[in-house]
């Protein structure tokens, strides 16, 4: 959302985009250009082009007066105010974005009924024609172990973490500075600098099974944090198309997918997966068992061939 | 012609100000020069804007007249409507707001307007703790019904249904609506991201009842391998493998083992009654797990697996 990648603004965005702005400016009168075009992510130059423009607009009889403001020496300037002078109300999304926000929040510690966030949740309720909070709720069943990182993030300190992998069934101790904690589909993950790899990595907290205390604040690595939503969509992660009866649609809601075909006639969907660990998706296919068919690339029918084979020679043998 | 933002600040202006509705000749007539001339290119290029000012949240209201102009229609935009509320919040509260989208919206284009609309800034990236929800077009739709007490129509599972919406809830990374399905005369849960098309407020209905003490949390199955099941089906035990006991144990609680064996292997009790669900859970634990009994759940397991192998 930075100014400098946007790409040309539409006549709607600019003017959503003014019509909470004026309210702003007219409450303040004179404003600094480069203030206002931090708070509203705009260009300075972008600022002044909608500002003159706006300042152009006008109804007979009293064409160029319906807004009066200018630009002056780096300052914006607004005179008398007649219309625009509060914002907008909110639109049904906007509303739904607030509420869910701050009722998600509650769940996230440090916030209770009575705090800041509490009130100005009961507020915004009672303006939108809420009556309770029982209509909307939110679970997000956060661990301790999620406090605990997150407490680690705000001091800065090191951790020592014991860590299932996942992908290769084993057990790692690891020396980690946790960065950000985060909930996603369900699962609560720990972001941090691992020492090990020398990586930003990120884990599950459920397979975090002892974690301590080191003492130790490194200085954080400079890499970047992956954005939360988007960490599956890497291109340079491997990709395996494979055919879905309908029993395994659930895969398609479930995990994220490049895209999918329209049901054939059986109802069987072709959808293009990414494949971010291969011990992973070996226990997905064998988990479908007849309702999963690969399509390519054809090595994870030998894959998860061989997998169902080792399964059921379990049973076989007994 | 006028550039179009000026156009559209123009016609909001109008309508804000007129003291009674206008026509879109007395609109065109008002802001000369600026739609065009052509009765078709007028009609379409005020077709477009409305659209625009509808799509930001202008409420433009409007009235068929009869009379002499019979069929005309006119439009105003009624000033409470348009402004929003004061809403008072105090600065910390304001700011606690703020610090709740960045949790939870970081990246939203409406979270961002919403913000600026109460008086905020711009939303910080790089919060502490990161709440990332789901999002499904409906859930504004539906939460204005829940809060206004109006039944919604929408198409799920093949079926046209008609629901009193009681409340949403989010659990597992998933929203729900329970509600009353008038069809089918009961209490129903619904998956959102599975809605078929569009939700709409039935306009016909009066406003519903919900039942005093309904909280969505307590109308909810616990273990999604009982989704649908009987909870009196009697329970499978499952062999863990050392490797995985004890994050299988974490998982299910030291109530379900039944046996620990020499080294480290433990069979626990688990819920079976939905047998796809069961089988699915199994075997993500590949060789590593087996099913001991009921005999009649380890032949659909080994036939599961027979048929994967055809």
């Amino acid at each position: 959302m930075s100014a400098a990648r946007r790409g040309p603004r539409g006549a709607e965005d600019r003017l959503r985009r003014l019509l909470v702005m004026l309210p702003w400016l007219m409450e303040r009168g004179e404003v600094p250009v480069a203030e206002a075009a931090q708070r509203f992510d705009l260009t300075e130059a972008e600022i002044a082009k909608d500002l003159e423009l706006v300042a152009m607009c006008g109804l007979p009889p009293f064409v160029d007066e319906l807004i009066d403001v200018f630009i002056d020496d780096g300052m914006i300037w607004v005179g008398v105010p007649r219309l625009f002078t509060r914002p907008l109300r909110l639109n049904a999304v906007e509303a739904w974005e607030l509420l869910a926000a701050g009722r998600a929040a509650m769940e996230l510690r440090g916030a209770d009924a009575d705090g800041p966030l509490g009130r100005g949740l009961a507020k915004l309720a009672a303006a939108l024609g809420d009556d309770d909070t029982s209509g909307v709720r939110i679970d997000l069943d956060r661990p301790d172990a999620a406090n605990t990182l997150a407490d680690a993030v705000e001091r800065g300190e090191q951790m020592r973490i014991t860590y299932v992998s996942p992908a290769r069934d084993d057990v790692t101790e690891r020396l980690v500075l946790p960065r950000q904690v985060f909930t996603d589909r369900g699962e609560w993950y720990v972001t941090a600098d691992d020492e090990r790899s020398g990586e930003v990595r990120t884990f599950r907290i459920d397979r975090i099974e002892t974690i301590e205390p080191t003492g130790l604040t490194p200085t954080p690595s400079s890499d970047p944090l992956p954005v939360p939503g988007s960490w599956f969509t890497d291109g340079s992660i491997p990709r395996v198309t494979v055919r879905l009866a309908p029993p395994a649609h659930w895969v398609i809601e479930r995990y994220p997918h490049d895209d999918t075909s329209d049901p054939d006639d059986d109802g069987w969907v072709t959808a293009t997966l990414p494949v971010v660990s291969e011990p992973w998706f070996t226990r997905l296919l064998v988990r479908l068992g007849p309702d999963a068919d690969v399509v390519e690339p054809s090595e994870w029918q030998n894959t998860a061939r061989a997998a169902t084979e080792r399964v059921l020679a379990r049973y076989r043998r007994s | 012609m006028a550039d179009r933002v000026e156009r559209l600040t123009n016609l909001l202006a109008l309508l804000l100000e007129t003291p009674e509705p206008l026509s879109l000749v007395q609109i065109a007539g008002e802001l000369s020069g600026q739609y065009p001339e052509s009765q078709t290119a007028r009609r379409a290029a005020f077709e477009r804007d409305k659209a625009a000012l509808r799509e930001i949240g202008v409420p433009i209201e409007q009235e068929i007249i009869g009379g002499s102009d019979a069929g005309q229609t006119r439009y105003w935009i009624a000033r409470d409507r348009y402004e929003l509320a004061g809403l008072d919040l105090d600065d910390d509260e304001m700011r606690a707001l703020q610090v709740a989208l960045a949790a939870t919206r970081p990246g939203s284009s409406s979270a961002q307007d919403a913000l600026w609309k109460l008086g905020g800034g711009v939303i910080d990236r790089g919060a502490t703790v990161v709440a990332n929800l789901p999002d499904a077009a409906e859930l504004p739709t539906l939460r204005e019904a829940v809060s206004t007490r109006r039944t919604v129509a929408f198409r799920y599972h093949d079926l046209d249904r008609a629901v009193d919406p009681w409340g949403l809830l989010l659990r597992d990374g998933y929203w729900y609506l329970i509600g009353f399905d008038h069809e089918r005369g009961e209490r129903r849960t619904y998956r959102i991201d599975r809605i078929d098309g569009d939700v709409s407020i039935d306009p016909d209905r009066e406003p519903f009842e919900r039942p005093a003490d309904f909280d969505p949390r307590t109308a909810f199955p616990d273990d999604p391998k009982m989704i649908g099941a009987d909870a009196t089906a009697p329970d499978a035990l499952v062999r863990i493998d050392a490797s995985r006991a004890a994050a299988v144990v974490r998982d299910l609680g030291s109530d379900r083992v039944r046996r620990e064996l020499d080294g480290g292997a433990v069979e626990v009790a688990v819920p079976c009654a939905n047998v796809p669900a069961f089988r699915s859970w199994l075997l993500g634990h590949l060789e590593h797990a087996e099913v001991l009994e009921p005999a009649a759940v380890r032949d659909d397991v080994v036939a599961f697996l027979e048929a994967a192998l055809a």
